[in-house]
């Protein structure tokens, strides 16, 4: 136990403020980019724009950061692409190894908590990743699951991540969810009834969330890349965002 | 504690975090998920210049944060209520969080500071609790079931792990038991606790109306009432409530309580809150 | 006092050193760009202003006038810009009247830079100053901390690079007003696309010799906003009511009329 009467006393009971920071080994660097996923009744979409940035530069206008993984789960990272590529293609790897060991689909579920612990693994190190993942669930029903940089994770009806996050969730509780709107029927009296938006609805409120943001923040834009997931499988959409 | 952490840090690459770094597995749990450190001399301090804005306010990784939870003993069992709000800085991440992790149907965990190390360790625990029950053939104790997860936290500590919980659950032995375990390493036995940013608020309307005889639904009524006081005056809790009730049974869920509905509600029924004005 | 007050500077410091941001100025992001040509100097900007990865404004005005025949594009600190150039368009007022002369682009470059050094750099400022003057047409740029440069084509601002890249490929001597114009546009708009600090539209200045200059706004418009595929108008009733009151701004008070017979004429 040498080791540890070598150690200063303010090593092992430091206060958070005057410690030094280590800035020496900085690995992580942020690459802009938004996402959003939107679940339906029978559907799930995740979109993200294609837009990859550094500072104020940009890397590439068409850089997908959208995937289809397998099984009908359609998965985003996004944060520090470095990191999010890795997260996502081993969980591509390990979709891959559940189909070669078992001989069956990895259910959305189960697969939601396979990444929590992939992320939870490198607690200590973490993705620094927003991370969104989409599919139906044993129900047919659309589901959305977003997890935080080291896993804790919830199934949600929608949820946006990455660098406009702030601009387009709001948008979303009001629009999807109908927060803060009472039912015009009632005159006001009653909450809003909430139901399930078609698939037609969720993508032009995907495409408007993606243009508004793409007005007011600077590493938004350039494409929108639309992963659209039924029962008979993923469909991709792309249209075109400003460029400026 | 970085140079005594290294000491049980190898090299093999067999965690989901498989990459070339090193990896921490806590000394005496070899039944817990190794996890992967970042390959310099001091993990800690590399992890809290990157996630820990109390020391560093421009730092890259925001984890969630803040909450009010608290879970009391009386004559009927055990209450637990719970926020649903995680925040990151001041970001409200999400309204719609389960703050309750129903470990078996006989233990509830809570949820308070780091929201994916109570998610994963209490998880964690149910898998142990489950081991525990298929090795002995019995239920394990409250007892027992907060003690290994406040071991395994110790064996973390200074590492940044972030965790006010508290483990609820009935044994026949035990009876209604609450036990309190942080990520220092407390752990306490106690009849009431409240834990989280908003602990100070569901303190005071708890304490005022709280009795050991209160009936099953006074009890309910209170837990909800103390949480909502919390949400009203601490902004990093709020959402909606989570009510839970353990019996010798096993646990009942009581519900979701909408912060919003259930202020006008109470303040309307009590004619409380008066602070806030409806009348222009 | 003349001069900026520093009063609250130590304050200022201790409450950025004890945890409160400093809050986020408005900077310019920009792309700004002069060029000369035979007869005149032309100059540049695109428009947007940025706070953080936030978009400010999306149409804010970087071309600021400093006399008749003097214009200035301004990169950095909007507020600092806009200031600077007030301060200086003010004093060339003064200066050209109490020497009853036509003020020149040096003069006022002399100006900026005396006032820029005495700063030190703390007023965020990097403009290019352009103008014709009796000395013919002019074209120059100077940097927050006081440094300035003279040349025949000049770009500033985060998009700087973008624009060079443009103007080192496609600037020559002996250009026309309208090769000249063209060229700054094409180098403004190569910085609101590949510059995140800089999008929108492009303004632009022509100078010229023995004419008025000449403010093209909106000069180019390549980002118009697209159209939203939703209406997002709420129907009536959709805003929660808590409480109702109602207030009589007048009291209506009802007067008997006077039970006579109206006066008629017979």
């Amino acid at each position: 136990m040498s080791l540890q009467e070598a150690l200063p006393d303010s090593a092992l009971h430091s206060t958070a403020s005057s410690v030094p920071i280590e800035h020496r080994f900085n690995p992580y660097s942020d690459n802009g980019g938004t996402i959003l996923g939107i679940a339906g009744k029978d559907f799930a979409v995740l979109a993200g724009d294609t837009r990859n940035t550094t500072g104020y530069s940009i890397n590439s206008r068409y850089e997908p950061k959208v995937f289809h993984v397998g099984d009908n789960v359609v998965v985003s990272a996004n944060g520090f692409a470095a990191d999010g590529n890795v997260l996502v293609k081993r969980l591509g790897q390990q979709i891959q190894w559940y189909h070669y060991n078992h001989n069956k689909e990895l259910k959305l579920s189960s697969c939601a908590r396979l990444v929590q612990h992939m992320l939870y693994g490198k607690r200590f190190f973490p993705y620094y990743v927003h991370t969104i993942l989409a599919g139906l669930d044993e129900d047919g029903k659309g589901a959305i699951y977003s997890f935080d940089p080291v896993g804790s994770y919830e199934r949600e009806q929608c949820r946006a991540g990455g660098a406009a996050a702030s601009l387009i969730m709001p948008f979303l509780d009001n629009q999807v969810n109908f927060k803060n709107q009472m039912d015009p029927a009632t005159n006001g009296t009653e909450p809003h009834p909430i139901t399930y938006l078609s698939l037609e609805e969720v993508l032009q409120l995907v495409k408007d969330a993606f243009s508004s943001a793409t007005e007011r923040h600077i590493q938004v834009g350039d494409g929108l890349e639309i992963l659209i997931v039924t029962k008979d499988g993923v469909r991709t959409e792309y249209s075109p965002l400003k460029r400026d | 504690m970085d140079t005594i952490s290294s000491r049980f840090t190898s090299a093999s690459a067999m965690a989901l975090g498989n990459d070339n770094c090193n990896e921490f597995n806590p000394d005496g749990f070899l039944d817990a998920p190794s996890l992967s450190l970042p390959p310099i001399s001091q993990p800690a301090a590399f992890l809290r210049a990157h996630t820990d804005d109390a020391s560093n306010r421009d730092c890259t990784i925001k984890v969630n944060h803040g909450t009010t939870t608290l879970a009391f003993r009386f004559q009927g069992g055990i209450v637990v209520a719970v926020d649903s709000r995680a925040t990151a800085g001041n970001w409200i991440a999400s309204q719609t969080v389960k703050k309750v992790i129903e470990i078996n149907p006989f233990l509830l965990g809570t949820m308070a500071g780091g929201a994916a190390d109570c998610q994963y360790w209490e998880t964690w625990l149910g898998t142990q609790c489950r081991l525990h029950e298929l090795r002995s053939k019995e239920r394990i104790s409250v007892a027992a079931a907060s003690k290994m997860l406040s071991n395994l936290v110790y064996s973390y500590k200074g590492m940044g792990l972030s965790m006010g919980t508290m483990v609820c659950g009935y044994t026949e032995r035990e009876g209604p038991t609450i036990y309190y375990v942080d990520s220092d390493g407390t752990r306490l036995k106690g009849d009431m606790f409240c834990v989280g940013s908003g602990q100070t608020f569901a303190y005071g309307v708890l304490d005022a109306s709280y009795k050991w005889d209160l009936s099953v639904d006074e009890a309910l009524a209170l837990g909800k009432r103390s949480i909502l006081a919390a949400t009203h005056r601490d902004a990093y809790s709020g959402g909606s409530i989570n009510l839970y009730h353990v019996t010798q049974d096993g646990w009942v869920y009581h519900g979701n309580y909408d912060v919003g509905t259930t202020f006008w509600e109470t303040k309307a029924k009590e004619e409380s809150f008066n602070n806030v004005k409806v009348e222009l | 006092m003349p001069g900026l007050s520093f009063e609250n500077y130590q304050r200022n410091q201790h409450l950025a050193t004890s945890g409160f941001a400093v809050p986020k100025t408005t900077s310019t992001g920009t792309t700004i760009v002069g060029c000369k040509f035979d007869g005149g100097v032309v100059i540049a900007a695109d428009t947007r202003a940025t706070a953080g990865d936030i978009v400010a404004d999306k149409n804010c005005e970087k071309l600021h006038c400093i006399s008749s025949n003097i214009w200035c594009a301004g990169a950095g600190t909007a507020a600092d810009t806009e200031m600077v150039t007030q301060i200086i368009s003010s004093n060339i007022e003064l200066h050209s009247l109490s020497t009853g002369r036509q003020p020149r682009v040096v003069t006022c470059l002399t100006m900026l830079k005396q006032h820029l050094f005495k700063y030190q750099g703390h007023i965020g400022a990097y403009l290019i100053v352009a103008g014709v003057d009796p000395t013919g047409p002019q074209l120059m740029s100077i940097h927050a901390h006081g440094s300035t440069d003279i040349g025949y084509y000049l770009s500033l601002g985060s998009g700087s690079m973008a624009a060079m890249a443009v103007l080192e490929s496609k600037w020559k001597r002996e250009m026309n007003k309208e090769e000249a114009m063209a060229l700054c546009t094409e180098a403004i708009e190569s910085g609101i696309w590949n510059d995140l600090g800089s999008g929108s539209n492009v303004d632009m200045c022509v100078m010229e010799v023995g004419k008025d200059s000449v403010l093209h706004r909106n000069y180019r418009t390549p980002n118009v906003r697209a159209q939203k595929e939703r209406s997002y108008k709420f129907a009536r009733g959709t805003t929660g009511i808590l409480g109702q009151t109602v207030r009589n701004l007048v009291d209506v008070v009802e007067v008997p009329i006077a039970n006579e017979e109206m006066e008629v004429d017979s």
